[in-house]
């Protein structure tokens, strides 16, 4: 079966990925390379991922998460991830897993704001 | 009573089916949706450790009733290589694969009982439970 593939949406040089449906492992290891080589096609500064369609996220997932942050942060991008439901918030603490190198914001919009500030800041240092 | 559900754990696709069968099964028993979100993640964890260790399994998921109290029941049976050391493995942070030595620990945390019967060689057992508040 062809894992299923999240589309990933690009407004100026930021990337939007918001997971809508329980990703099965193969699926999220896809969406990981996906991510990542946009990220090298477009250039894109930052990324925002959002999850509020997500009920579940289990240490799979999460793990995933953390390592496309670390990742995109080795290329030069930052992840902002965005929506987490408080059920989502308080299992994924209570696993152990609480993605403390992980930029968050609660919702999109205010993901957008982030990302467009901290992409503010590292164009002023390139200048 | 509500009859006991299987799912049968034999790909990464079955993981998402059992943890769904336990979540739609915690809301019909009444749990609210943090619980619900505790009950499927550890669903998750415990299908995945099916999956990456036995290869296949199974998990059943049934109402129990005790002391007036009404809860979920998660059976996970393998028959994979086993646990030779129960407590290395609830240990957090261990593990021998990919993953990030929280899934049994994990599972643990997010459900009121949990108890693990293992012989080497022969298989796994856990048998979870939470209850309604």
């Amino acid at each position: 079966m062809d894992s299923l593939r999240i589309p990933i949406l690009k407004i100026g040089d930021v990337l939007i990925a918001s997971i809508q449906v329980a990703l099965h492992d193969a699926s999220a290891v896809q969406f990981k390379d996906d991510l990542l080589q946009k990220i090298h096609d477009t250039k894109a500064r930052g990324v925002i991922v959002d999850l509020t369609a997500l009920d579940v996220v289990d240490s799979f997932i999460g793990r995933l998460i953390a390592d496309i942050a670390a990742m995109a942060g080795l290329m030069g991008t930052r992840v902002v991830l965005t929506g987490l439901q408080p059920a989502v918030a308080i299992t994924l603490v209570e696993l152990g897993l609480e993605l403390p190198r992980v930029l968050t914001a609660l919702n999109l919009e205010k993901g957008l704001a982030m990302m467009q500030s901290l992409t503010e800041e590292s164009g002023d240092d390139a200048s | 009573m509500t009859q006991a559900k299987a799912a049968v754990i034999r790909s990464d696709l079955d993981i998402v089916i059992a943890r769904t069968l336990a979540r739609d099964t915690a809301k019909a028993l009444g749990f609210g949706a943090i619980d619900q979100a505790r009950i499927a993640t550890a669903v998750s964890e415990l299908a995945r450790n099916i999956f990456l260790y036995a290869g296949t399994g199974n998990i059943t998921v049934r109402e129990v009733e005790r002391h007036g109290r009404k809860g979920i029941e998660i059976v996970c049976e393998d028959q994979g290589p086993g646990i030779a050391d129960i407590d290395l493995v609830m240990q957090d942070g261990y593990s021998t694969s990919r993953g990030m030595g929280m899934g049994l620990p994990g599972a643990k945390r997010l459900m009121d009982d949990f108890d693990i019967y293992s012989k080497e060689n022969e298989g796994t057992t856990i048998i979870c439970r939470k209850w309604r508040s």
